[in-house]
């Protein structure tokens, strides 16, 4: 429900660009991966304003399965069935301080398509506490940067998430938009709608299943 | 050093103006003194000069610097710390202001606003381009602008007074005497407004009331042809009312006061023709300048009180030798004292101070008739930094009686100020924002760490280093042609390399929101262009058009670009791919294109005039928005504008002038990019001069 049938199309497509374009396809006797879009997955959206008027949400995280592609109810949050989880601007990963999991990632400059494999010295850190997780919080940090004058945030291009699952399987993830429908607000809209429309993140992953660290075709 | 203060109270007695007094028909034979701190017709000067008469700053309506400087080409006037000046695509930090030959102080961001300066009493501006550290110092990479007050000569007294929008009130006196070898001149000007706002219902204004109150004074003394005295006194008042609200965590904070600078301006000049082939001059300089605010927030116990003083004593000589027709010598040397003490540093007992040494020597050859070749070079040995030299070569080369050809290149210097390293600032009244001098940031950081204050640090923080001075090497070349005697065409092509480059830039965030800022070397920039002007005299008329094209460019993100490190999003698809060269638009602030058109009528023997100046600026980068560190979005940019200006007036035979005019006839606004355009502005100035009439 929360993750769309859009990226069937792209797939399909980016699946005839490797077979017209990847010779060495043949060598490998693997499946291709699949990039997968999640949209207007809720990050806990804004709520109320406390008494010196900072919004505030429920508090509480969306886990998603990137192995599944769906969203995971909270009641399993306590568990290995979701990787990453978004609580505003804040992503975890099923590890450390955040989850039972065998979760971790870190974040490369450069582009989703360019990720091909991830090397082999790379470390994945974990969520060591709230305030030192593996994706670390805070803008222009990590994957976002936040404009205090526009009001607004930005997904940092050529940012890519890398991330170990809860059972330590690897993907890749582009956080794409952080705004309802895949789209922000102009700067000059009301800070009312750009409260009421953040917190839904577009987002493109990879997973790729047998375990390698391999994330192209 | 005991001789340079005997010389300086010697001198203080005395004065003399070091400009010219030639009369000039045509614009090629104009006399300019910047170029080369010595007198030379403009046809002759090798870099890039232009002058702006005193007439036609009258006739275009200006009251302060900054309005007839930002209808020339090329320039343009940046709004943050005042109006400020943007030139070659340097910031207004690069360009040194002269006060007929002496520097301005009181750099408040580093930028002089150049509202500033009255222009009510100004002769002629001469504006300089490329790096003249070889000749000035500190200061002159992007080049170098001199203003030239009226010199003391016949009797004279006139007055006016001008009201405009926005209750803008401004009145000046101007007289001089001549009593034999004695001369004398003031200027009295007074200018007020009640500002404006941008934004209906705000409750502070986008510029609060102000007034500004000049008094400029000169005398001199003529002991023979040969010796002259002078000294000029200048003192400038500012007083803007400051009433702030700023919201913190829900509450609106209120507090009212002002800002009050003060400018002292004190020089003395002794020249001395010692034969007909060696002059000789000695100057003194004091300046002092005072920044005041004082607020007081309501319902606090203590008030805010931020204070600045600066100070810059220098006495220097400059000698010019002529050895022939063909070759001929500047030499000079002074010592500079400067000092400042500021509440925003440590506190207000603290005198931070700098002396300086200097000697430049210029030498010009003309090896064959039509051609000149000028090389110079300045020694600034600096207490507080490492020694710089700063040499240039310029030449001059007449291809044919109608055409030249002018190249320079030279190297221009700035070093680290006070406020660069020392300052220590944070603006509780005005969202609480702090700006950390390089030497203390990284301790002060650590302090707010340590009070669990900081929200998070930006990449910018840990490129925190001592600062180094600022440098540049600049190359012009430039083509003059002049077809007829009424038409001139002017073309220059310009590069400036600079090193060291100093930015503010954020470093922190604190967790209420309020940003840190602190300076940085950003390690190399480039700005280059061309400029081109043509001019059209013809009876009543004077046409000008001009245009400026300009790249810049930090040349790490250059590289960074060229690695592939820098990104953009496809903002229909959200995907990421790798930047191109040219979709990264330099330094922010920086117009790729800019044009005027500036037309000035006289109609003969009626005392009429009328004047349409238009200005265009394409869009600007403003900030990066993304994250990426480049200017590149669509709504990173500012939206390009037309300015028209219209003035007209009439010189009565009696005396009495009249003028009106209006300035933005196209109402042209932007709240968020430039808060000091209020939109059109329309003004009544009426004139009197009671000694000498109007001759039609």
């Amino acid at each position: 429900m929360k993750t769309t049938m859009k990226g069937i199309a792209l797939v399909m497509f980016s699946v005839l660009l490797v077979t017209a374009c990847s010779k060495d396809d043949n060598n490998n006797a693997v499946q291709p991966l699949n990039e997968l879009r999640a949209t207007d997955i809720i990050a806990d959206t804004i709520i109320g304003f406390s008494a010196t008027g900072q919004p505030f949400g429920s508090g509480k995280f969306t886990f998603f399965s990137l192995e599944n592609n769906r969203v995971v109810p909270s009641s399993d949050s306590n568990s290995n069935k979701w990787d990453i989880g978004f609580r505003g601007t804040t992503i975890i990963t099923n590890s450390g301080v955040s989850g039972p999991g065998n979760g971790g990632g870190f974040v490369q400059v450069g582009t989703f398509e360019d990720l091909k494999t991830i090397a082999a010295d790379s470390v994945f850190r974990t969520d060591l506490s709230p305030s030192n997780l593996a994706i670390p919080a805070g803008s222009n940090r990590a994957w976002f940067v936040y404009n205090p004058l526009a009001n607004l945030v930005t997904p940092i291009p050529g940012r890519v998430l890398v991330i170990r699952t809860a059972l330590g399987k690897f993907a890749k993830v582009e956080i794409l938009n952080y705004y309802k429908g895949g789209v922000t607000p102009l700067a000059t809209a009301s800070d009312d709608d750009k409260i009421r429309k953040q917190r839904y993140y577009t987002f493109r992953f990879m997973v790729q299943p047998d375990g390698s660290k391999k994330l192209s075709n | 050093m005991k001789l340079s203060i005997t010389l300086l109270g010697f001198f203080c007695f005395f004065s003399a103006n070091a400009q010219d007094d030639s009369t000039f028909n045509s614009q090629l034979d104009e006399v300019v003194v910047t170029a080369t701190r010595s007198e030379r017709k403009l046809s002759n000067v090798a870099v890039p000069t232009s002058i702006i008469q005193g007439k036609r700053i009258a006739q275009s309506g200006s009251l302060r610097l900054n309005d007839i400087l930002g209808e020339q080409t090329g320039l343009f006037i940046t709004e943050s710390f005042g109006k400020g000046l943007q030139m070659q695509g340097l910031s207004a930090d690069y360009t040194l202001i002269l006060l007929n030959g002496e520097p301005l102080i009181g750099r408040m961001g580093g930028v002089i606003d150049l509202s500033r300066i009255a222009v009510g009493n100004i002769r002629k501006i001469e504006i300089v381009k490329g790096p003249s550290s070889s000749l000035y110092g500190s200061e002159a990479l992007a080049g170098v602008i001199n203003i030239i007050t009226d010199q003391p000569a016949a009797d004279r007294l006139s007055a006016s007074i001008r009201y405009g929008r926005f209750n803008t009130l401004d009145a000046s006196v101007n007289g001089s005497i001549k009593r034999g070898k004695f001369s004398a001149s003031g200027f009295v000007n007074s200018n007020s407004s009640e500002g404006y706002t941008l934004l209906p219902g705000s409750v502070q204004k986008t510029v609060e009331p102000f007034w500004r109150f000049t008094n400029q004074f000169q005398a001199a003394y003529d002991f023979s042809d040969k010796t002259k005295l002078s000294a000029s006194l200048r003192y400038n008042l500012e007083d803007i009312t400051n009433s702030i609200t700023v919201q913190n965590l829900g509450q609106n904070i209120v507090s009212a006061g002002s800002e009050v600078n003060k400018d002292l301006n004190f020089n003395p000049v002794l020249s001395h023709q010692i034969s007909s082939r060696i002059k000789t001059q000695f100057r003194g300089y004091i300046s002092r300048f005072q920044s005041v605010q004082q607020l007081d927030v309501k319902d606090a116990v203590v008030s805010y009180h931020d204070e600045f003083n600066q100070q810059f004593y220098r006495i220097e000589n400059q000698t010019d030798l002529v050895f022939s027709d063909k070759f001929n010598m500047n030499v000079g040397g002074g010592y500079i004292h400067e000092g400042v003490s500021s509440n925003r540093y440590d506190s207000l007992s603290t005198q931070r101070s700098n002396n300086i040494g200097y000697a430049f020597v210029q030498t010009e050859w003309l090896p064959v008739e039509r051609l000149s070749i000028i090389g110079g070079m300045r020694f600034d040995a600096n207490q507080a930094y490492a020694s710089v030299l700063s040499p240039k070569l310029a030449l001059r080369y007449r291809i044919t009686e109608k055409m030249s050809f002018t190249g320079s290149v030279g190297r221009g210097f700035k070093a680290p100020d006070f406020r660069q390293l020392y300052l220590n600032f944070t603006n509780v009244a005005a969202g609480s924002y702090s700006v950390f001098g390089s030497l203390v940031a990284q301790d002060e950081i650590k302090v707010l760490v340590a009070n669990n204050q900081i929200d998070n640090l930006t990449p910018s923080f840990y490129k925190l280093a001592d600062l180094s001075p600022e440098t540049s090497t600049g190359i012009n070349v430039g083509f003059h042609y002049n077809p007829v005697q009424s038409l001139s065409f002017k073309l220059n092509a310009f590069r400036n390399d600079i090193d060291n480059l100093i930015l503010t830039d954020v470093i922190a965030f604190k967790k209420n929101g309020g940003q840190i800022f602190s300076y940085l070397n950003i390690s190399r920039a480039l700005t280059q262009g061309l400029e081109a002007e043509a001019n059209w005299k013809k009876g009543s008329l004077d046409l000008t058009a001009g245009y400026q094209f300009l790249l810049t460019a930090d040349k790490d993100v250059l590289d960074d670009i060229n690695e592939g490190k820098v990104f953009t999003r496809d903002l229909e698809t959200g995907i990421s791919r790798r930047i191109t060269r040219s979709e990264y638009a330099g330094l922010p602030n920086r117009s790729k294109h800019m044009a005027n058109l500036r037309i000035f009528y006289e109609w003969k023997n009626t005392g009429w005039f009328a004047t349409a100046r238009a200005i265009w600026r394409s869009k600007w980068g403003t900030t990066d928005i993304d994250g990426n560190g480049v200017i590149n979005r669509e709504d990173e940019f500012a939206p390009g504008f037309v300015q028209l200006n219209l003035s007209a007036g009439k010189n009565l035979r009696n005396g009495l002038r009249l003028m009106a005019g209006v300035d933005n006839v196209f109402n042209y606004k932007d709240v968020v990019n430039l808060p000091g355009q209020p939109g059109y502005n329309w003004y009544l100035t009426v004139g009197y001069d009671f000694m000498n009439k109007h001759k039609h």
